[in-house]
């Protein structure tokens, strides 16, 4: 089990000019260890979507890697996106979904103990898929498994679909739901698509 | 990139839409660079001359949902993309349309097939409510739209994608009729 600030912390010790998208408590909680003109805060622009904009953003952005922090929950709200990973997702995609088996940001609702998420990633053709037919499922689950890992997830071609079970025991900071239109265009400047 | 090998051409209603090719034209002319598409028996042919098109790339997502957040990114990165995807999936999609198209100001092209027009027009009872309530549906979000019903409607791509980027909101067309050859 990995404490989730200190995944957090991981990635944004090793993250460089890699683009990040956040979704539930990653919008509170990665912002605490990092300000990073790619961060982009997904929160509230559509349940259980992060993963099919990052899939957008790797895709229109072959060139920069996207990581996309998501959790077990969202992912549950869009299952039929992992076949669309499997059968789309670009070399530069980097998903990281922290798995707590509850709806954590709505009180820590539980959802079916039987769901096995390693099972529904193969299922819908991620290993070996994507655009690049290189697609990789791992699990981590260990905090030191993951600082090794990061280096080569973080340079080698996947696309990647990484579960890390995670608990959390830090302070969790307040939502922010403002400037949706803001947080896009901060992150379009930032990509140089615009001025 | 993608799998369209198996697009096949779906059983299509009798009265005919705008030409597959001429609408196609159409598209690339505005530059737009990936179709993310669920697939629908009206757009059955529309969706295989993308897919056979080198120009665009073809995205066939699961849900509609999908299509409207992975063309939110595209669009965000620096890409024009295009949703092709029927009324009842617009409707299934509320939340992604909120969150990626009307909150953040993305402004996402919409082509949607307005199932239920044609008996509509035929006067064919029970009438279908994906008919009924596709139009108030999208005053309802305030989104423009126009009909793309037969070629002489054909500019109203144009004007689609022209509001959609003076905006910066989402705007669309309704197909009514399948798409001929």
């Amino acid at each position: 089990m990995i404490e989730r600030m200190d995944l957090f912390r991981a990635v944004h010790a090793r993250r460089t000019n890699e683009i990040a998208v956040l979704t539930m408590a990653a919008t509170t909680q990665f912002p605490v260890v990092s300000d990073h003109e790619l961060d982009f805060d997904f929160l509230a622009f559509g349940m259980g979507h992060a993963g099919d904009f990052a899939m957008g953003l790797a895709l229109a952005r072959p060139e920069r890697k996207v990581i996309v922090f998501k959790g077990d929950g969202g992912q549950l709200m869009s299952l039929g996106s992992l076949v669309t990973l499997g059968c789309y997702a670009p070399g530069n995609l980097l998903v990281l979904m922290l798995e707590n088996r509850v709806y954590d940001q709505t009180g820590g609702q539980p959802f079916s103990e039987r769901v096995d998420f390693d099972t529904l990633t193969r299922g819908a053709g991620i290993e070996g898929g994507g655009a690049t037919g290189k697609g990789k499922i791992e699990r981590i689950e260990t905090i030191e498994a993951l600082e090794e890992a990061l280096p080569r997830l973080l340079t080698e071609e996947g696309p990647h679909f990484v579960i890390c079970p995670v608990e959390n025991h830090e302070h969790v900071p307040p939502v922010n739901h403002s400037d949706h239109a803001g947080r896009i265009q901060k992150l379009r400047k930032g990509l140089g698509v615009t001025n | 990139m993608g799998h369209n090998h198996y697009i096949k051409e779906a059983p299509l209603s009798e009265q005919k839409g705008a030409s597959t090719s001429k609408t196609l034209s159409a598209i690339k002319s505005l530059g737009f660079t990936h179709v993310l598409a669920v697939p629908d028996s009206e757009c059955a042919r529309l969706f295989k001359a993308i897919g056979d098109d080198p120009d665009i790339e073809l995205i066939l997502p699961t849900r509609e949902g999908e299509s409207i957040a992975i063309a939110a990114g595209l669009w965000t990165g620096g890409q024009k993309p295009l949703v092709m995807i029927q009324n009842t999936g617009f409707m299934e999609a509320g939340d992604a349309l909120r969150g990626c198209g009307l909150g953040p100001k993305v402004p996402l092209r919409l082509m949607v097939g307005w199932r239920g027009y044609g008996g509509a027009m035929a006067g064919k009872k029970p009438t279908d409510s994906a008919y009924t309530y596709t139009e108030p549906l999208l005053n309802a979000w305030g989104i423009p739209f126009w009909h793309l019903m037969n070629d002489d409607d054909l500019p109203a791509l144009e004007q689609m994608d022209r509001t959609a980027e003076e905006t910066s909101m989402p705007a669309a067309v309704l197909t009514g009729y399948a798409f001929t050859e």
